[in-house]
């Protein structure tokens, strides 16, 4: 069953910053997404969920051209991606991969890490200016972590983490941030803490949020629109809709 | 036994100023990949380089031609090779390493075997000796030194973002790929024009000694360049000297003070040292216990934030802050390193 929204609405790709058109991803001979449409739009906050191995990761990855899709098309910001991604689109996205934890000692402090965000745009065999340190800085005040500048890396907690890997992203000046399992690691005060960042960067900066979580309830109560995989789009659409519950149902056990 | 002034009288003698230059570049060049080696976990591939130069040497030797000429192939060669096999995860580097590292070390058996008289030769690319640098490898040393350094302080954020998360540094456009490779490269280059110096069984020490050394001491990534260098520079310089005093075998002596700076650095190392920020006086956040005060959270990590605490004592965070549930306010100073 697909209770996907875009069967009645052919997309054209118009003002999506993601449009994924019949998108088959295979590893070997086995498929992990089956048959992909999905468009995002620009300021959504979307909730991915699904059952461990129903290729939630690797809809991200796809998205960002880490893993090639077999068939289909990707659209970012409507430009086709087929080749290679143009330099001003991939600025434009951020990833927070799945957390892992850092070596304690490794040689990078806060502030080291959420400059790491700029290195890309300033090119090879070119250091990173003032005004990058400043934004960095500005970046770490606005996820609420100014105060751990010159703190290792390794030396904060899971969740500390990951704000700091968000920052990282919007350091790159990204504007829409694809997000994988933030809060798996995470305590509840922390997890909370993470989704308000969230949900403070969509509603403040416009930032676009697509976010893989586990927990639907939560998803429920900061999304607006959820999507389930199971390989392929199992439900796609609002968080209030009844049907959503069947789905999880279904997919889930 | 020479005496101090012995050494400062030899300095006068070309070969002997031709030494200590060379052991000042290894000892800078080595040190610099050394602490991207040791961040991105290559030793062992590091390791597998050296000896695959150690053939390429042996070949050289029996050809009849400058060994430089084939430890550069040989190095770079098996370098690249074992990256392909890395990238394409045809197995795990480990097992690859393995093989290839016996296999080089059962081709130079082979190509000594194959000489018609035993060489000198074979047994100064083995143990090193620092102090018979022909001029013409004295000047490839230096030019390879030269664009090593450029290219790695060059590329340095890309290297650094690459060994932080290389899934990152791609998705950030950065090319990952070819940074890796090309970093396989200086390793390799760096071994092979070491190689003749420091003995094939004990230049890897001078990439990795020094950089694990500094990387004791800091959490500062150019920090760890600095005293890398340091420690390099340093032990390649007074192993010189100790060498020609005692008239001891240059290469281990150096590789000996290296080791002995890294078992000091070790010792003292202010990230073992479990109390390198002490908490202040706060019965919430720090419990003294037999005389001395720990903190009760892992990492210490409210230390650093304003933050309250509530009737029953547990730590809020700064963001969690209501007004009505103020009951002690104050803000933790960072003791510890680097502040
Ligand atoms: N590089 C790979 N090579 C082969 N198979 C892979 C690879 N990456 C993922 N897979 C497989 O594809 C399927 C989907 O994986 P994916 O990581 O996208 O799932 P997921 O929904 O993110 O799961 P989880 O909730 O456990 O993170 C899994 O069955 C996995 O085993
Ligand atoms: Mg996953």
């Amino acid at each position: 069953m697909n209770v996907s929204k875009l069967d009645n609405q052919q997309s054209s790709c118009d003002d999506t910053v993601v449009c994924l058109t019949d998108i088959n991803v295979v590893y070997g001979n086995y498929v992990a997404l089956y048959n992909i449409n999905l468009d995002i739009y620009k300021g959504e906050f979307i909730g991915i969920c699904g059952p461990n191995g129903s290729g939630k990761t690797t809809l991200l990855k796809t998205i960002i051209g880490l893993v090639k899709p077999l068939t289909g098309e990707i659209k970012l910001y409507g430009d086709n991606i087929s080749e290679k991604i143009p330099k001003e689109v991939r600025f434009k996205f951020g990833y927070v991969p799945q957390f892992a934890p850092y070596d304690k000692n490794f040689p990078a402090t806060v502030k080291d890490v959420v400059e790491m965000g700029t290195y890309a745009k300033a090119g090879l065999f070119k250091r990173i200016t003032d005004k990058d340190r400043n934004k960095a800085f500005e970046i770490l005040k606005l996820v609420d972590m100014e105060h751990f500048v010159e703190r290792p890396i390794g030396h904060l907690s899971g969740g500390q983490q990951q704000k700091i890997m968000i920052a990282q992203a919007l350091a790159a000046e990204a504007e829409v941030l694809l997000l994988d399992e933030p809060t798996s690691a995470l305590d509840f005060r922390m997890t909370e803490d993470v989704m308000e960042l969230l949900d403070f960067l969509n509603h403040t900066h416009k930032i676009t949020i697509v976010t893989i979580n586990h927990n639907i309830k939560l998803l429920r109560a900061f999304t607006k629109r959820i999507i389930c995989l199971n390989k392929m789009i199992s439900y796609d659409g609002p968080t209030s809709d009844p049907n959503l519950d069947d789905v999880i149902n279904k997919i889930f056990y | 036994m020479a005496s101090l002034a012995d050494f400062f009288v030899a300095l006068g003698n070309p070969l002997m100023q031709r030494a200590l230059i060379t052991a000042v570049i290894i000892g800078i060049i080595g040190s610099v990949i050394g602490v991207f080696v040791l961040l991105k976990g290559m030793i062992f591939l590091g390791e597998a380089i050296a000896h695959s130069a150690f053939a390429g040497a042996a070949l050289g030797i029996l050809l009849g031609i400058d060994p430089l000429i084939t430890i550069l192939i040989f190095g770079v060669t098996s370098a690249v090779g074992i990256g392909y096999v890395n990238e394409k995860k045809v197995m795990k580097d480990d097992v690859i390493i393995g093989v290839v590292f016996t296999f080089f070390m059962a081709l130079a058996i082979l190509f000594i075997g194959l000489m018609p008289s035993y060489s000198t030769d074979i047994f100064s690319i083995l143990f090193g000796n620092i102090l018979f640098i022909s001029i013409e490898n004295f000047i490839i040393l230096i030019c390879l030194s030269v664009v090593i350094l450029v290219i790695v302080f060059g590329l340095k954020k890309e290297f650094y973002l690459i060994t932080f998360n290389s899934e990152m540094a791609k998705i950030a456009g950065i090319p990952v790929k070819f940074l890796n490779y090309l970093f396989l490269i200086l390793i390799a280059v760096t071994i092979d024009i070491s190689l003749k110096a420091i003995g094939a069984i004990l230049v890897f020490a001078m990439i990795v000694t020094p950089a694990a050394a500094a990387y004791q001491w800091t959490f500062k990534i150019n920090k760890m360049f600095l005293l890398s260098i340091i420690f390099g520079v340093f032990s390649a310089l007074f192993g010189l000297l100790f060498s020609f005093l005692w008239d001891l075998p240059s290469g281990s002596t150096i590789v000996s003070l290296t080791t002995l700076i890294f078992a000091v650095s070790f010792i003292l190392s202010p990230k073992r040292r479990k109390t390198g920020i002490i908490p202040e006086e706060c019965g919430f956040c720090s419990q003294t216990i037999a005389g001395k005060t720990y903190c009760l959270d892992e990492n210490c990590t409210h230390l650093d934030i304003p933050h309250k605490h509530d009737d029953e004592g547990l730590i809020i965070y700064k963001t969690d802050l209501k007004p009505k549930k103020e009951k002690t306010i104050h803000k933790h100073t960072l003791k510890g390193e680097d502040s």
